[in-house]
């Protein structure tokens, strides 16, 4: 039991110290050096590819295939002058900090009742609190827009009781509650992550002393799940700065710009698609994440101190919360759910089987089923299901395989190629899902041995691979970092090769992490809407991507009806990762 | 000539021949009434290649009919790609930049980068046997065709507005906005000309076309107007009731929304009523020329402007009696029908300088 009541202690301890009593480095003889070169490079090889064409393009004056590109900063003239992009960047940051703001505190203190209480439904509470990530932002506001919009279901029913509808989701105050509150999961499955994997002799010790819930809470989970909570934080400011499709829904009619629509404008801007201008955004988002990624090494420079998976003794007793803390925990939770699950999904349901909405129409008249039956007659649209299924259950599972490998390779490694690592793994979250999928078009198309892989789905898997990086990988070093280095020295000692110790004891250590991020790649890989845009085609069409296209035609009906399937989708896939025994929790 | 053919191979060229002879009885072979005499040949040479790639920014559901009789009346098959307007013209470049074109016809509604791929040398040139049924302003230069006329119109909520209060004419409609300041404020919506080539196109036209189109402008800013990218997204807005009226979209949709949407009007002016037009090309170095031709000759024909005009696209021919036409569209909008010629003219905002100017304009009179 050694590691349990060491974990706390090594947080006091200095960093000297630590370094001393449990040494950072393995032994550098067969510590696997080629195969974390090789995998690392293969990766930096699929990362920095396309970001590397967005640079290269950037500091062009034309697309860079144009016989007319001639190497300018005419194009970071133009972006760093203009007025417009200014003020989306500072809208874009107010965006993003309030969105964490809302779902770091809710997606921590959600994941610590789920995995360190005895609260009543676990599981399933544990599905339910997922739900806002199987949608795809575009989706979500959308529903909003139809549950409590201007003229949505639930507003015209609290205007009736009250007169007035005492909120406006087109603003930006709105914006950020709904992104902040959509958010919640992907805080609340990295934070769970590592609070599954706590053992609680600490906390049931805290609380033997007589320590209150919340102060177990904030004093002995906190601390131990920080990293991850700071990894949650980082990632969400990202994704606020990648946010497309709230700020397009919600802030557009009235003038609120992003970044990202900022982006998008470009395409359209000059009547022809400004490439050039469209990097140097790119490129900007890419230098806002660099200060982030090294903030966070700065604070997860000792690894060790958060080691808490031991040999023995993980088991997991839940904190007893009480009657009323059982009611209190619930009421927030509920809350919640009916805020962030109830509305929007409740919007895209009605819109999903009604033609119109709104003021003076009755839901009731407008039932039909012909949203679906319309969908069904178009050959493209189901074959758009069948691939998006096909791409997050079989790509999943070979994005989890992958990043497992890059894990690997990480794991316990303290040489130039992590640096690197630690480095690319952010760069694609950075970007715009629209802008990585272009690049990525680029680079099947320009490479000669590539491009036979362009018409086929394996584009699309290698473009989201990419994409979902920094939650997979991010997820499972997260797991790894969390196996006691003794469990594995110990093999080493007793002359285990590293792919020996790997094998058998760090893998089987980390199983249901594997499934749980199965069940979440799968989930990203669902969602995800702006990568597939240019790289799709006939054949190759995936549901998110399809409901972009068809936005820009308005074709509401089968953008509903799409959207509910891709949710009941992503329920089912999820039921049954739960039921394979990927146990989310325990 | 090796003799010894093994048995799999016989029976696959046996298939194989059956099939194709099946495929030749199945769908006739001669061309159509009127075409030339080596048409057989094109139909032909079609179908030994196959396929014909189509990228295009219209949803498959509204060309659905035409993609399926297509492919049964002549055994092509279709790869349809819905990319959106800049997507479509983004793919078409890179490819051929890239050597790698795999587009054969290009059907889009972004009459300005139909037009600049044309100018660009993208474009081949293909003289239609159906050209003598067009109207002479839809065939620009044997190598871009209009396929269909789309009105642009006002739809607008019927609960808060009827239809006799409606302004009758362009000048009307500028009267109007300004009247109704005050129930109109927040709820007039348009088309973003910024983030939309559509809602470009539509206001550019009316720039193009209208001394007093920045009055329109003017009067929607002091409305307070909101805009959007897409016809669709603004359809949902007025039927909710969150907004009133919806100025410059695609009408021709709009005439299908109204007769399934409650509480939905839609009208045109009677003076003034552009329409633009889907326009097809056929690209340079289309892998699959014969079956590119076959398709857009297909697309002009009757038959496929019947179907296109029943799928809600009106035809650019008079001769078709499904769905509306040229004549009966322009007598449904009460007769100021003015569809945009296919010509160098939808350039002009193509010019940079140009563009900016139009768009500060239009930030300038929304107030934004």
């Amino acid at each position: 039991m050694s590691t349990h009541t060491q974990a706390p202690a090594a947080i006091a301890l200095s960093k000297a110290a630590a370094e001393k009593k449990y040494p950072a480095k393995m032994p550098r003889h067969g510590n696997a050096g080629a195969y974390r070169r090789i995998v690392i490079g293969l990766l930096a090889l699929a990362v920095l590819a396309p970001v590397g064409l967005i640079v290269y393009q950037s500091f062009l004056t034309a697309a860079f295939f144009s016989p007319r590109a001639k190497f300018g900063f005419d194009a970071y003239q133009y972006v760093f002058t203009d007025k417009n992009f200014y003020r989306a960047l500072g809208t874009t940051a107010i965006f993003s900090f309030g969105m964490v703001a809302i779902s770091v505190p809710l997606g921590g203190l959600l994941a610590f009742l789920i995995t360190r209480t005895d609260i009543k439904g676990k599981r399933l509470l544990e599905i339910l609190v997922l739900v806002p990530m199987f949608i795809s932002s575009i989706v979500l506001a959308f529903g909003y827009t139809v549950s409590v919009g201007p003229t949505g279901f639930v507003s015209l029913f609290i205007r009736g009781l009250v007169g007035f509808v005492p909120w406006n989701i087109y603003s930006l105050p709105g914006m950020i509650l709904i992104a902040g509150l959509s958010h919640v999961p992907h805080v609340y499955l990295y934070v769970s992550a590592a609070m599954r994997n706590l053992p609680s002799d600490l906390e049931e010790a805290a609380r033997t002393t007589g320590a209150s819930i919340w102060q177990v809470s904030r004093d002995v989970t906190l601390p131990m799940v920080l990293p991850a909570l700071i990894f949650a934080a980082a990632l969400n400011i990202l994704l606020g700065f990648e946010t497309f499709g709230i700020p397009l829904v919600l802030g557009d009619p009235n003038g609120i710009m992003v970044l990202t629509t900022y982006i998008y404008k470009l395409t359209t801007l000059f009547g022809t698609p400004t490439y050039q201008l469209m990097a140097v955004v790119a490129v900007v988002l890419i230098l806002i994440t660099l200060p982030l990624v090294w903030m966070q090494r700065k604070l997860l420079r000792n690894a060790r101190k958060y080691a808490a998976m031991g040999g023995k003794g993980a088991r997991v007793a839940t904190l007893k919360l009480g009657t009323s803390g059982q009611v209190i925990a619930l009421s927030i939770i509920g809350f919640w759910l009916f805020v962030s699950v109830a509305l929007p999904i409740g919007g895209i349901a009605v819109r999903a089987f009604v033609d119109a909405w709104g003021e003076g129409v009755n839901l009731l008249d407008q039932l039909t089923f012909t949203n679906f039956d319309r969908m069904l007659e178009v050959p493209s649209l189901v074959r758009g299901i069948v691939n998006t299924v096909l791409l997050s259950v079989v790509g999943g599972a070979a994005a989890v395989a992958i990043y497992l490998m890059v894990g690997l390779a990480g794991h316990r490694n303290w040489g130039l190629s992590n640096t690197v690592l630690d480095y690319i793994v952010l760069l694609p979250r950075a970007l715009p899902g629209l802008v990585v999928g272009l690049a990525f078009f680029w680079v099947f198309l320009f490479v000669p041995l590539l491009t036979p892989l362009r018409p086929t789905l394996v584009s699309l898997f290698v473009a989201y691979l990419v994409v979902g990086l920094s939650y997979g990988l991010r997820l499972l070093q997260g797991t790894l970092i969390q196996v006691a280095p003794e469990l594995e020295e110990s093999a080493r000692t007793t002359g285990a090769t590293i792919g020996r110790t790997w094998k058998d004891v760090v893998i089987p250590i980390i199983r249901p992490g594997l499934a749980g991020a199965w069940a979440l790649i799968m989930i990203i890989f669902l969602r995800e809407y702006a990568t597939g845009v240019y790289l799709m085609g006939a054949g190759t069409e995936v549901i998110g991507s399809l409901m972009v296209s068809l936005l820009q035609t308005g074709a509401m009906n089968t953008i509903a009806a799409l959207s509910l399937i891709s949710i009941v989708l992503t329920g089912a896939g999820l039921a049954l990762a739960l039921r394979l025994g990927a146990k989310i929790h325990d | 000539m090796n003799k010894h053919v093994s048995g799999r191979s016989m029976a696959f060229a046996v298939t194989t021949a059956i099939m194709t002879t099946f495929a030749a009885q199945a769908f006739a072979q001669e061309a159509p009434a009127g075409y030339p005499d080596g048409y057989a040949d094109l139909i032909a040479a079609a179908k030994k290649e196959g396929t014909v790639s189509i990228y295009t920014s219209t949803d498959a559901a509204q060309s659905q009919r035409l993609q399926d009789a297509f492919t049964k009346k002549y055994g092509v098959s279709i790869a349809y790609n819905d990319l959106g307007t800049n997507g479509a013209y983004n793919q078409v470049i890179s490819e051929a930049a890239a050597g790698q074109t795999t587009a054969d016809v290009v059907w889009s509604s972004a009459m300005d980068l139909q037009m600049t791929l044309v100018q660009d040398g993208y474009a081949s040139e293909y003289a239609s046997p159906e050209i003598a049924n067009l109207p002479a302003w839809a065939n620009y230069k044997d190598t871009l065709y209009a396929t269909t006329v789309e009105p642009i119109g006002v739809i607008y909520n019927t609960k808060a507005l009827s239809e006799d209060k409606l302004p009758k004419t362009y000048a009307d409609m500028i009267a109007f906005l300004k009247d109704n300041k005050a129930e109109l404020q927040g709820k007039v919506a348009t088309f973003d000309p910024e983030k939309s080539g559509s809602g470009f196109l539509h206001h550019s036209n009316d720039a193009r076309n209208r001394s007093d189109f920045w009055d329109l402008a003017k009067a929607m800013g002091d409305d307070g107007a909101k805009i959007y990218s897409s016809s669709g997204g603004m359809k949902e807005t007025v039927v909710s009731g969150e907004n009133v009226i919806a100025i410059n979209i695609i009408g021709s949709y709009a005439l299908d929304w109204v007769k399934e949407s409650p509480n939905l009007g839609v009208h045109f002016a009677t003076d003034y009523t552009p329409a633009f037009s889907r326009l097809a090309l056929i690209t340079k170095d289309a892998p699959h020329p014969n079956a590119a031709k076959l398709f857009v000759d297909f697309m002009l024909s009757k038959e496929g402007q019947s179907l296109l005009a029943e799928g809600g696209l009106p035809s650019v021919r008079e001769d078709v009696t499904a769905g509306l036409n040229v004549k009966t569209l322009n007598e449904r909008v009460g007769g100021g029908l003015k569809p945009i010629a296919v010509d160098e003219g939808v350039l002009e905002y193509m010019d940079q300088m140009k563009r900016v100017q139009f768009l500060n304009d239009w930030k300038a009179a929304l107030g934004r």
